[in-house]
């Protein structure tokens, strides 16, 4: 639009020259008839506007013509002013030469091309602003299907029973994506299902298994006939087997959680769960001489389901427990917006954010199988908390902002 | 005790059975709700062990028909499924207690004597042992009336022991009876080790016998030598 703006421009200004060139011509034929008829000098009409200029010379000049622009000084209103020049010189026939010069004023001209311009530039200005106005608001319409598939498969939950609201269209295009999105969410939900379903029943159907293990190898036990190797071979057994079902009980509660098994929700006394908890392994602190120190409000109180209020907790104060150095400290702080457990331990050896990952194992004992933060990652992000680990030294901090909406 | 075992795990109903023959119970077994209606409409029992899930229905169904017919057996629910609801639900409507599998064996001794002792019209709160009494009502531990000063994780396990004599009891079932398995802590044997020595020193120093044998790498036995 801008290219064609400045060609019209140009080409607008090539024309009134072509048409002021043409009239500087037409009056030098005019002047050089009469100068090569009459030999006599036409009476000069001069105003500042147009000025002739002729001249007889008593030498033969070369025939010569040049058009070209240039200013004079007009000393009325004391500036320069653009004109345009026609020189042209020739000899009378076997004679002495003769010159013109034709000053015309441009001024007019120019304003004329300015007042054009302008027009031009307005017309194309509300132009362009319309067809964007119109752009916009046809593309708006056109797209709008577009934009609402999109927005819904951004909003798409794998874990949600809820259709993906997609739109009713016209155009062709866009049925096919919709069609396209419909199908992959569909896929992604059964596949996610079916992985979800194939964890639940492999955890589930291990569960008697493993008690027949169990049950059969505690009636081998008691048998005492046994010698010691074989007793050594069941002691490995059990101990694996011990493992095994501390990975399944893992696994289970991990996939409840995940299919919303505990739904019930009533208001949590934090402040409850944490004493019970502390009552419960008040004598193995004790004997690790761990020392506690409670800072609890009574408004700790968070509307969630209550074993998973305890779970979470528990995996907590137990792993503060646990990783805890002989005679270091627990504190545990609470307020109505945050629990702050800050505990002694030895230092950590990888990134904190890497224990809540499944299986992440720190410590070196095969009893443990890394699953612990994991469940309460799960169900902090159930309830949308927020939970970080961090570690300076030998100084462990958990902190669980549990009123994050 | 006279003890009906109904779970339609054929494998499992005979370990348990063989378990709590070797204990000194009588046992009848059942595999399905069917029979075990069978049995429970002719026969009483001081306690049934019950699966929930059965091939022919719900084990929840011989309660309701246990209750309506004012029966007093003592009923334990065993289920691999651990859901809070059949839990809840098997206590309301009469169920005595709820052991989840897989468990151990001297954790289903223990329950099964609770609730014997509770169910009993004899008042049997006490367990003894040679010099050594329980009483089960008060929570208090003698040895030869002289009062044991046991915290309450000591006197568990020394009721959990008493329940469990002359067998090995592994140290994974002493963790679970006496912290629960909600939480998994892993490597509390320490701890179990300690409470078994303080346990241990108390008695003895009470003047009773030892009577805690510790049976390496598995756990211990409570046992007169």
């Amino acid at each position: 639009m801008i290219a064609g703006g400045v060609f019209l421009y140009f080409a607008i200004r090539k024309d009134i020259y072509k048409q002021i060139d043409n009239s500087l011509i037409t009056e030098k034929d005019i002047i050089k008839d009469q100068i090569e008829q009459t030999e006599t000098v036409p009476d000069s009409t001069a105003t500042f506007d147009h000025q002739i200029e002729v001249e007889l010379l008593n030498y033969p000049v070369h025939k010569l013509q040049v058009i070209k622009d240039t200013v004079l000084y007009n000393s009325d209103i004391d500036e320069n002013v653009p004109f345009r020049y026609y020189f042209y010189s020739d000899n009378i026939i076997n004679k002495n030469g003769y010159t013109i010069s034709i000053f015309q004023i441009l001024s007019e001209k120019q304003d004329l091309l300015g007042t054009i311009s302008i027009y031009m530039f307005g017309l194309f200005l509300s132009l362009f602003l319309i067809s964007i106005l119109l752009n916009y608001l046809i593309s708006r319409k056109l797209w709008s299907p577009f934009y609402k598939s999109v927005g819904s498969a951004g909003n798409f939950d794998v874990l949600s029973d809820k259709p993906l609201d997609l739109p009713e269209t016209d155009i062709v295009e866009f049925q096919q994506l919709n069609n396209v999105f419909e199908k992959m969410t569909q896929k992604m939900r059964v596949d996610y299902l079916n992985l979800k379903e194939y964890n639940e029943n492999a955890a589930h159907e291990i569960q008697t298994p493993l008690a027949i293990i169990r049950s059969k190898m505690e009636l081998l036990m008691q048998n005492k006939t046994l010698k010691k190797d074989s007793l050594n071979l069941i002691k490995s057994i059990n101990e694996a087997t011990t493992r095994l079902f501390k990975l399944n009980q893992g696994l289970l509660l991990i996939s409840k959680i995940e299919n919303l098994y505990f739904h019930e929700n009533k208001k949590v006394s934090l402040k409850e769960i944490i004493e019970n908890f502390l009552g419960n392994y008040r004598e193995i602190m004790e004997i690790k001489g761990i020392k506690v120190e409670l800072e609890v409000s009574d408004k700790a109180i968070v509307e969630m389901n209550e074993v998973l209020a305890d779970v979470l907790i528990s995996n907590l104060l137990s792993n503060a427990v646990r990783y805890n150095i002989n005679n270091g400290y627990i504190k545990c702080h609470i307020d109505d917006q945050c629990l702050i457990i800050t505990n002694t331990g030895l230092p950590l050896k990888t990134d904190p954010e890497l224990l809540f990952l499944r299986f992440h194992k720190v410590s070196d004992n095969p009893q443990s199988v890394g699953l612990g933060l994991s469940i309460v990652k799960k169900i902090t992000d159930n309830y949308k908390m927020k939970i970080s680990y961090s570690c300076t030294g030998n100084i462990h901090e958990t902190r669980l902002n549990y009123r994050v909406k | 005790m006279k003890i009906l075992i109904i779970e339609d795990d054929r494998s499992l109903r005979m370990a348990i059975y063989d378990y709590l023959k070797m204990e000194g119970h009588i046992c009848e077994v059942a595999g399905n709700l069917f029979q075990a209606s069978d049995k429970t409409n002719i026969n009483r029992y001081d306690c049934i062990i019950l699966d929930i899930g059965l091939p022919d229905g719900t084990g929840l169904d011989i309660i309701k028909e246990l209750k309506k017919n004012k029966v007093a057996d003592g009923i334990l629910i065993l289920s691999a499924r651990n859901s809070l609801d059949d839990k809840l639900l098997g206590l309301k409507i009469g169920a005595d207690d709820y052991l989840t599998k897989p468990f151990h064996f001297a954790e289903l001794s223990a329950r099964i004597n609770s609730i014997y002792r509770r169910n009993s019209f004899l008042g049997l709160n006490e367990i003894s042992f040679n010099e050594i009494k329980a009483n089960t009502y008060d929570k208090q531990a003698y040895v030869n009336d002289t009062l044991l000063n046991l915290t309450k994780k000591e006197y568990d396990l020394l009721v959990f022991f008493m329940t469990n004599r002359n067998r090995i009891i592994t140290k994974e079932s002493i963790v679970e009876h006496l912290w629960g398995d909600e939480v998994i802590l892993t490597d509390s044997f320490d701890f179990v080790y300690t409470h078994v020595k303080n346990l241990r020193k108390k008695i003895i120093a009470a003047k009773g016998k030892n009577y805690i044998k510790c049976i390496y790498g598995f756990g211990y036995k409570f046992i007169e030598n």
